[in-house]
């Protein structure tokens, strides 16, 4: 039996292999009739057409372009975002009762609920970002492609397979659970010691997926230095560099010291787990020990996925408030201290496992000065609309949206670094409340303000303005009722992660059921919006169709956007596909 | 997405060896860390060739053969540490070892031939 599997694996990966070798012979041929070479001029005779990428499919495996790429990512977190937001579909159905009567298994819930939460954060969280960063970072700071664009699409392509071992334990594989450790993985647990099931190989998979992503992140993150700090256009100096890309700087920064520590302690996991290390045992390093290695990651991990966010509200906020961004060097400023701050926080995810309170106290200091940075980004996002000519277009209401929740978010959180308060609220739905306002009330919030903001720009469509706003308002009201209900339903005590509770916890949670649902169906006229909009929606008109020259607000992407119309319309004598709609499209969103 | 070149899209921008990099990477992990023979050798085979064709690609590296045989000894460097490593433990790595080697070896041979043979058939420098 075993020498037959063996024989089998053999069989299929020879056969992937031959596979793999026809594929790149086929490529080679198709390289050998057109010029290569790095910087080489190879513009097809035609004139227009991408003649210097393939057609089909194979130029979007084969892509090293960093807008193809920025596609691919944002196509990739939004699969991933669909997925996890079903899961916690699922979850939230099951909380509508205090037993497991939906979902019928508590191990099911448990592995939904560590999958949402590292769907989102890994799979979801940092490729959007990526998205974003890889389509319009070079656009802005005039930059022809990425520093390094095949480590851009090594870094793009590691993903799938991190999302398919992360998600392995709920295929049809025999002997394959899925892992229930939570996203924290804290040991002893996770190290599959005791008589769970959590020894299984469904774990090790899902930590490699870990892995994987780390590797992505930070191969991602190498080239946005390199690319941010040598190849900007010379009139991009860093006097005036623009705030989306110093949070990606920042971030990119935060990347490189956090997730090489993430990869390092899952291999030290896996190891504990395979090769009877004692790293994370208790009579070696301790639990205790994966708890600091996890949080020392861990939060600036949050600063990985909100900063860059908070770039683009900084970027897209003043466009539609009609005033250049208050206090831009402040911004700037509050960006990197959050950035180096964020490293001295990590312990305060720890105040109720015993340690040293005098290690507790300086970490409380330290998480409770983050709210100054914070504070001065949300002051200067309210006076930059303070007396401004306010128009409120989707991606407007959505920053509105996230400086709102960010509000809620951050001064929960606050509370939260206290130790008197943390040892209460500790473990409750108090903190799900909280760090819910900011990765889905903020971060998700920002998404898609840049999701709607730069619509046109990558399709040269519009999006349907009503059902956008449709879209905002249930988010909205939705993001509210679940998560405010957490935050109560924390204070009276309900313990986190749980599938089942007290029958007094009922109506809060069917509650925050409820704005889950609306959540669900905003999500849904979001997805159908934007897809049926790129195939079909009004074509944009300008190359300006935010109106921005009016404010004297315009931005290098839109003038890169202005250009390409141009080129493209020369191509095509004058454009005959594009329609004329008499302007009424450019006032559509105002 | 507008079929159109914009500026900076008058340059190559295609190579088909990233995402074989990323294949090859998750396949050697997954073959390593279970002893599963024929994905941690197929998996290093995929992952160290399409390194090499990367390196040959970005002309870091005249030859791709003689990248893929100096990548190679890094291979069976690394396995010959774990076989070093197996007398240290409980662990069983043997199999591990063995299959880092084996890689090592095979695309040794696989480098090297390439390179006696397969030169001729690339365009003359």
């Amino acid at each position: 039996m075993e020498i037959t599997g063996q024989l089998l694996l053999t069989v299929l990966m020879g056969a992937f292999l031959l596979g793999v070798a026809a594929f790149l012979a086929r490529v080679e041929e198709w390289r050998s009739y057109t010029p290569l070479g790095a910087g080489g001029g190879a513009v097809g005779e035609s004139g227009y057409g991408h003649a210097e990428k393939p057609a089909g499919l194979i130029r979007w495996f084969t892509t090293v372009d960093h807008k193809d790429i920025g596609l691919l990512y944002g196509a990739y977190a939004t699969i991933a975002f669909v997925v996890g937001g079903l899961m916690v579909m699922l979850m939230r159905a099951e909380l509508t009762t205090p037993a497991t009567d939906v979902l019928g298994s508590a191990t099911f819930y448990n592995s939904l609920l560590t999958s949402h939460g590292i769907t989102m954060l890994f799979l979801f969280g940092t490729p959007i970002i990526a998205a974003f960063a890889n389509y319009l970072v070079p656009l802005i700071i005039g930059a022809d492609d990425m520093a390094f664009p095949r480590i851009n699409a090594i870094a793009f392509w590691l993903l799938p397979p991190a999302a398919l071992l992360i998600w392995a334990g709920f295929f049809p594989l025999p002997d394959v659970l899925p892992a229930q450790t939570a996203w924290t993985m804290y040991a002893p647990l996770s190290a599959g010691v005791g008589n769970g099931t959590q020894a299984n190989v469904g774990v090790d998979l899902m930590l490699l997926g870990l892995h994987l992503s780390g590797v992505s992140a930070t191969m991602g993150a190498i080239n946005f230095i390199a690319t941010i700090f040598t190849e900007r256009a010379e009139e991009v100096s860093w006097a005036n560099l623009d705030i989306f890309s110093w949070t990606i700087l920042t971030q990119s920064g935060l990347i490189l010291f956090a997730f090489p520590l993430l990869g390092s302690a899952l291999v030290m996991l896996l190891l504990d787990r395979n090769f009877g290390t004692t790293f994370f045992a208790v009579e070696g390093g301790g639990p205790i020990l994966w708890q600091h290695l996890f949080w020392f990651f861990g939060h600036p991990e949050v600063y990985i996925l909100v900063l860059p966010p908070m770039g683009i509200i900084s970027y897209v906020l003043p466009r539609f408030a009609g005033r250049k961004l208050f206090g831009f060097k402040f911004v700037v400023y509050s960006t990197l201290a959050i950035g180096v701050l964020s490293f001295g926080v990590w312990a305060h995810h720890m105040f109720s496992t015993g340690i040293d309170p005098r290690l507790r106290a300086s970490f409380m200091a330290v998480s409770l000065a983050i709210a100054i940075p914070s504070a001065v980004k949300t002051f200067n996002w309210i006076t930059t609309m303070w007396n401004g000519k306010i128009r409120l277009t989707t991606p407007m209401l959505f920053c509105i949206g996230f400086v709102s929740n960010f509000v809620i978010g951050g001064v929960t959180g606050v509370f939260l670094a206290s130790i008197p308060v943390d040892l209460v609220l500790h473990d409750t739905y108090y903190v799900v409340g909280h760090f819910h306002y900011i990765v889905m009330g903020a971060i998700t919030f920002a998404g898609m303000a840049g999701i709607y903001y730069w619509f046109p720009l990558v399709t040269g469509r519009w999006y349907q303005r009503s059902l956008a706003k449709a879209h905002f308002w249930l988010w909205m009201i939705g993001t509210n009722i679940t998560f405010f209900a957490m935050v109560l339903l924390g204070y009276g005590g309900m313990p986190r992660r749980y599938a089942t509770y007290l029958p007094q916890f009922a109506t809060l949670h069917q509650v925050a059921t409820l704005g889950a649902f609306m959540l669900f169906v905003g999500g849904i006229i979001w997805i159908y919006n934007v897809f049926v909009s790129w195939m079909e929606g009004a074509r944009v008109e300008s190359g300006d169709p935010w109106r921005l020259e009016a404010t004297n607000l315009n931005t290098a992407e839109w003038d890169w956007f202005d250009t390409k119309r141009e080129t493209s319309l020369a191509a095509t004598d004058g454009g005959e596909d594009v329609q004329t709609d008499g302007g009424q499209e450019s006032q559509r969103d105002s | 997405m507008d079929e159109n070149p914009g500026l900076s899209e008058e340059y190559r921008m295609a190579s088909p060896w990233p995402l074989f990099v990323a294949l090859g990477l998750p396949i050697a992990e997954v073959g390593i860390l279970f002893g599963l023979v024929p994905l941690a050798v197929g998996g290093l085979v995929l992952f160290c060739g399409a390194i090499a064709g990367i390196l040959r690609e970005a002309e870091y590296a005249a030859s791709g053969w003689r990248a893929l045989a100096a990548l190679s000894l890094v291979i069976a460097g690394g396995g010959l540490a774990l076989l070093y490593a197996d007398g240290a433990t409980e662990s069983d790595l043997v199999v591990r070892a063995y299959s880092m080697v084996g890689a090592g070896v095979l695309m040794f041979v696989g480098g090297v031939g390439g390179e006696l043979f397969a030169r001729d058939a690339e365009p003359a420098i």
